[in-house]
């Protein structure tokens, strides 16, 4: 009987974890290359790829997620012949072993593009694509030149988009092979003789059509990526079609998917910079012109506050004030004089009625002593017998005291 | 080597940039009399100089004629017709 105690239990999560660990520390199932044919493919909608792989006595499940799928140059079908590469390991939920595919070839195509993956790995380590190296094209080229077939549709694509985007431009045409054996070696060339001989170019364009990988390759092989990489003058590549990526893509200053995009992404669209240009001088002259009337108000504003408190002003107020003032004091003096001339006239009323002539005139009269002319006020001033003279309003008598009375009040 | 490292080697970009500052600082309009107008003249110079580099260069399609490695010699290129190209790729 087993004892139930001792034996170590594991729950089907724990032993399917470990299965799944055992697959995945083995190197031999991972990354490894199969062979086989496809079967039982389904696309599902969330866009990853399920299929069976086998060959006459085996299968194995593959799974191909959209992550990987997504640069698959074509469409697996049922029956195709392909050489997969990917990681076996345990798919938990139903305990089954499958292969997670990263990348799918055609069995045909095979050995290029193991060649092809090979080249670029080795290039990509020693950094030769590396950002850090890549050369920034000048924003108005003067002189190009473009490595191509002369007579094929690629460099009639360029010359044209490129005249027509920007006329006066200055391009040397480079015949060379695009395909065949030679190819790779001759374009290498070419680079090279651009860059010994022509300081000015502001960059090259490799051209050539689309085509098929065997027609392509000399665009893959290592001499002409070497000879790009060490290219002082910037590379512009534009080989094939838009799906097309080879080495010497990589490896190129800047990647165009086509001949035609590389005119359209290399040469500037003169009439539209040119617009920019006139828009920016424009704006320039408006606002010259907006700061001069700024500065021509500022001017006119302290004009004015200067005219309010320059000396002209100054004088302006005192000439006001003088001219207040002296009507002022011709009030004044008016009234002054006004005043005397009020007491002058009450003083000759009160001198009028004081007048002696006026009170003898009233009946009183004046006595003097003759000699002296003395006026007598008391009687102690006279003796008996003395001249006096008494004076009325119209003349005078002559007399003798001849005798004094006080008289009692 | 090159000696001549004047106005050449500014980028036209550059200048552009510059030309967008100057508008820009201007727009602003908190300038002294005198900044202004220096600015402005910058300014017209440098959109002078931008035009001048878009009219510089010529239009030239020629061909390159390699003799050997250190000879070489161009000649007139001229965009041929599709049924001249039929062979080529």
């Amino acid at each position: 009987m087993v004892n139930y105690t001792e034996a170590k239990i594991y729950t089907v999560s724990r032993i399917t974890k470990y299965i799944k660990n055992l697959f995945e520390n083995d190197y031999n199932l991972q990354n490894v290359w199969i062979l086989g044919e496809i079967s039982n493919f389904k696309l599902h909608s969330s866009g990853h790829m399920y299929f069976v792989l086998k060959d006459q006595e085996s299968q194995i499940k593959g799974v191909m997620f959209k992550g990987n799928n997504l640069s698959l140059r074509f469409m697996p079908q049922d029956g195709m012949k392909v050489k997969v590469r990917g990681d076996i390991s345990v798919y938990e939920r139903r305990g089954e072993y499958q292969l997670y595919v990263k990348e799918i070839v055609e069995a045909g195509k095979g050995e290029l593009y193991l060649a092809f993956e090979r080249l670029k790995e080795k290039l990509k380590a020693e950094g030769l694509f590396s950002e850090e190296f890549k050369k920034k094209l000048p924003l108005i080229p003067k002189n190009i030149a473009v490595i191509t077939s002369p007579t094929g549709a690629a460099i009639r694509d360029v010359l044209t988009i490129s005249l027509r985007r920007f006329p006066n431009l200055s391009i040397l045409v480079v015949p060379s092979l695009v395909q065949g054996t030679l190819a790779a070696r001759e374009i290498a060339k070419k680079i090279d003789f651009l860059n010994k001989h022509f300081n000015n170019l502001d960059f090259i364009i490799l051209s050539r059509g689309g085509g098929s990988l065997e027609e392509l390759w000399a665009f893959n092989e290592e001499i002409l990526a070497r000879s790009i990489y060490n290219s002082k003058i910037p590379i512009v590549s534009a080989i094939g079609h838009e799906t097309d990526f080879t080495i010497s893509d990589f490896v190129a200053d800047l990647r165009c998917p086509t001949p035609s995009a590389a005119a359209e992404m290399t040469i500037p669209d003169k009439s539209s910079l040119v617009n920019n240009l006139n828009l920016l001088n424009s704006k320039l002259n408006k606002a010259i012109k907006r700061n001069l009337e700024l500065k021509v108000e500022n001017i006119n504003s302290i004009n004015k506050s200067i005219q309010y408190q320059g000396p002209e002003n100054k004088i302006n107020q005192y000439y006001q004030y003088i001219d207040e003032f002296s009507v002022r004091i011709k009030l004044r003096i008016k009234h002054q004089i006004e005043l005397y001339e009020e007491k002058i006239k009450k003083d000759k009323q009160r001198l009028d009625s004081l007048n002696p002539g006026a009170v003898i005139e009233r009946g009183y009269s004046i006595c003097r002593k003759i000699p002296g002319k003395e006026i007598i006020k008391r009687l102690n001033q006279v003796e008996i017998g003395n001249e006096i003279e008494i004076i009325i309003s119209d003349g005078k008598m002559l007399g003798k005291v001849d005798k004094k009375e006080v008289i009692s009040k | 080597m090159k000696t001549k490292k004047k106005n050449e080697d500014i980028l036209f970009e550059d200048y552009l940039k510059r030309l967008e500052k100057i508008v820009h600082q201007l727009e602003e309009g908190e300038l002294t009399l005198d900044e202004s107008i220096k600015l402005y003249e910058e300014g017209m110079n440098i959109s002078k100089l931008c035009l001048d580099k878009l009219n510089k260069a010529k239009q030239k399609i020629e061909q390159l004629v390699i003799e050997n490695e250190e000879k070489y010699s161009t000649k007139p290129f001229s965009i041929k017709k599709e049924e001249d190209t039929a062979n080529g790729v």
